[in-house]
């Protein structure tokens, strides 16, 4: 499956059909290098930054360079078969190894030696034509139909080529710049953000795993759990991090217990409750369905061969439900993520404390600094329990 | 043996089985036969208790069922279903190792018994024995569904439509090697299908349910002869039973020695039924067939006459008895 199938297809030549998604996205890749600043150069920290184009960024054979790449893809794509694909694969590969020179090139051009302060935005035309690169790998990893495992390597190593051009080369890039300035700050604030985010989806595990059994045994939980469950996903995270202030601080004052346990009502506690309250949905959701969605023919087959209930429980409802419980803390631990960063607004630390920062002192490079760790996180979880679930399944498909 | 009497199944207010009365003596292969919803399959997992009966008894080899313990009593008992019911996890091997395994076997002894079942299922080991249930065609699955059943030797064997969903070659197929298994295996066999000539190939005793009573039970041959009512006469094929009368007999019980005159020159196998007999008669516009063994060789003759003859004296014989 693929975009492909969903649109209609010029016939061209003998029964070969241009792949008109690589094409479309070859053709705004064209627009985005010609039509958007490719960079942006401030003279310092605060001050908007002036655009600059392609021409200016990268000089005309820089230019001509980038175009000519994009049009291969584009033209490799009219006429595709798995020599082609490889061959696309190949070149969208190319372009982004090549992108973080590019920004070297921009730097080397538009930066002025003399103004120390001088710093250097990726522009849109760049994030637009790395975003489109993303999604030529999604539709050239369906074509030829790799593993989820390709992509990922190819990224990782793409990855790597990055962060070693910005750590030697790339020092008059703002987010490099910004990375210097506050290096331990924000490996501390990846730790924090990851340890909060562990802590919060293995209680809902726990919790969620509990809840969803009960709820198996007891049909008159199910309808009550899952209302206040969903009533509790309704609540802005923001609302409920402020709700939870008031009894926290109170119970903190007044157990002494809780307090020395480092309850409080703000920092981690009322995060951790939030981000559990937000988590058990999802959780109790997909363990509930994944527990009874198994075919109710396999398991009274189960009974009929003499399995008892527990041996029926642990050799057949768990593991055929694995792979959809899985998915349910692949979910939770994306969204957990995410909602880790609001967290920062009550002294929770983590990535988000970057993010909340840059926004108050306007720089924008900072606010990317924490959203960019963020991202790549998710991506990785995502990645990481996708795969797994993916092996999971009997004999690799079902 | 598997005895029932006056056992029913009542889901609220509805009765599904009505006061049904059944014996299936040892090593012996009952049908039940009906149109969907006749209560045929809750007959049948009220043996294994799958569904716990709302009245009357069932026994098992002399002891009521509610004597012994459900999973020891279902571990005894095979069970193969329409869907297969094999675990999509596991491997083949494993699948048919199941209940070996839940009887605490060595892993040896399992091991060799799988191998032995595959075998007499006719699933190579080395290229089945490792593949996933959804790997399998319709008619392989079927076919590891029964080894399961199979695996610890039971006597008793429960089987609830379990061709129905195969294409009509497999599932051709799959009675015939049935059918083998059972002349080698003699197990009591519980058989729930609407498929008539399924039943009639298979059964030693064939019974007719409607509505959750038993309308009729006997041989095939007797149902056949003497349809109790318009229900069961229509379920046996209406006009065409006496087709499936013939079916039942086999050619050289049916032949006489060759005569005198020059034999016909059309052939007919010593073990195909007088239906198949008469097929050929039809076609190659003949009343006389030379009957010939495994190996060519002709041993005797059939002819119209005495086919048609056959019948009336069997029809004979089953009214004096």
């Amino acid at each position: 499956m693929s975009l492909l199938d969903a649109l209609p297809a010029p016939r061209l030549g003998r029964g070969s059909y241009p792949n008109v998604v690589l094409v479309s996205l070859s053709a705004v890749m064209l627009a985005a290098i010609w039509g958007l600043d490719a960079v942006s150069m401030a003279p310092n920290r605060i001050v908007q930054g002036t655009g600059a184009g392609v021409m200016e960024a990268l000089g005309w054979p820089g230019a001509l360079l980038a175009s000519l790449l994009v049009l291969a893809l584009g033209a490799l794509a009219f006429r595709p078969n798995p020599t082609n694909y490889s061959a696309a694969l190949g070149v969208v590969v190319l372009i982004l190894a090549l992108m973080p020179f590019g920004l070297m090139v921009a730097g080397h051009f538009l930066i002025d030696p003399a103004l120390p302060q001088a710093r250097l935005g990726i522009g849109a035309g760049y994030w637009v034509v790395l975003f489109v690169l993303l999604l030529c790998l999604i539709e050239l990893r369906l074509r030829l139909a790799l593993t989820r495992l390709w992509p990922m390597l190819i990224l990782a190593g793409v990855g790597l080529l990055w962060w070693l051009c910005a750590w030697l080369w790339l020092g008059d890039l703002a987010l490099v710049q910004e990375y210097r300035a506050r290096d331990q700050q924000l490996i501390r604030a990846v730790g924090q953000h990851v340890v909060l985010v562990s802590v919060a989806v293995s209680i809902s595990v726990v919790l969620g795993t509990l809840l969803a059994l009960l709820m198996r045994r007891y049909a008159r939980l199910q309808k009550g759990a899952f209302a206040i469950l969903n009533f509790l996903q309704t609540i802005p995270s923001l609302a409920l991090f402020g709700l939870l202030l008031a009894p926290l601080a109170w119970l903190s004052a007044n157990v002494p217990v809780l307090a020395k346990l480092g309850v409080s009502g703000i920092g981690n506690t009322p995060a951790l409750i939030a981000l559990v309250a937000y988590s058990l949905l999802p959780m109790v959701r997909n363990t509930y369905i994944a527990l009874e969605e198994v075919s109710a023919d396999t398991l009274e087959a189960a009974s009929a061969m003499g399995m008892r209930a527990s041996q029926r429980f642990w050799q057949v409802r768990l593991p055929l439900a694995l792979p959809v419980l899985l998915e349910g803390v692949r979910i939770t631990t994306v969204q957990a993520i995410g909602l880790t960063a609001v967290a920062a607004l009550i002294g929770a630390g983590g990535l988000g404390t970057f993010i909340f920062q840059g926004l108050g002192q306007a720089a924008m490079d900072m606010v990317l600094l924490g959203a960019l760790p963020i991202l790549i996180l998710a991506l990785l979880v995502d990645a990481a329990l996708g795969a797994l679930a993916e092996a999971l399944r009997p004999g690799g498909v079902q | 043996m598997i005895e029932l009497s006056q056992v029913s199944k009542r889901f609220g207010d509805e009765t599904a089985v009505d006061a049904i009365s059944l014996k299936v003596p040892n090593g012996k292969f009952c049908a039940l036969v009906g149109t969907s919803g006749c209560g045929k399959s809750t007959t049948l997992r009220m043996i294994n208790r799958l569904i716990e009966r709302s009245s009357g008894d069932i026994i098992l080899d002399g002891q009521a069922i509610e004597a012994y313990d459900p999973v020891k009593l279902r571990r005894r008992i095979g069970y193969v279903i329409q869907s297969t019911g094999l675990f999509p996890h596991w491997t083949v091997a494993r699948n048919i190792g199941l209940v070996p395994r839940l009887l605490k076997w060595s892993a040896e002894d399992v091991q060799a018994r799988v191998e032995e079942l595959m075998g007499l299922l006719g699933l190579p080991i080395e290229e089945f024995a490792h593949k996933y249930p959804h790997q399998l065609s319709g008619g392989q699955a079927q076919r590891v569904g029964v080894a399961r059943a199979l695996a610890a030797d039971p006597d008793i064997l429960l089987m609830d439509e379990p061709f129905g969903a195969l294409d009509p070659i497999t599932r051709v197929k799959l009675q015939d090697e049935l059918a083998g298994l059972q002349a080698r295996l003699h197990k009591t066999v519980v058989f729930v299908t609407h498929d008539m000539d399924e039943a009639l190939k298979l059964a030693d005793h064939l019974v007719v349910m409607r509505d959750g009573q038993i309308v009729q039970q006997g041989t095939p041959l007797a149902l056949l002869q003497r349809p109790k009512d318009p229900f069961v006469e229509s379920l046996l094929g209406g006009l065409e039973r006496g087709l499936k009368q013939a079916a039942l007999s086999r050619v050289k019980d049916h032949m006489s020695s060759l005569g005198p005159t020059l034999p016909s020159q059309y052939r007919i196998a010593a073990d195909c039924s007088l239906r198949q007999a008469l097929s050929v008669m039809l076609r190659d516009h003949t009343d006389r067939l030379t009957v010939v063994d495994q190996h060519d060789v002709p041993i005797g003759e059939l002819s119209l006459r005495r086919v048609v003859k056959e019948a009336q004296l069997e029809k004979g014989a089953t009214r004096d008895a």
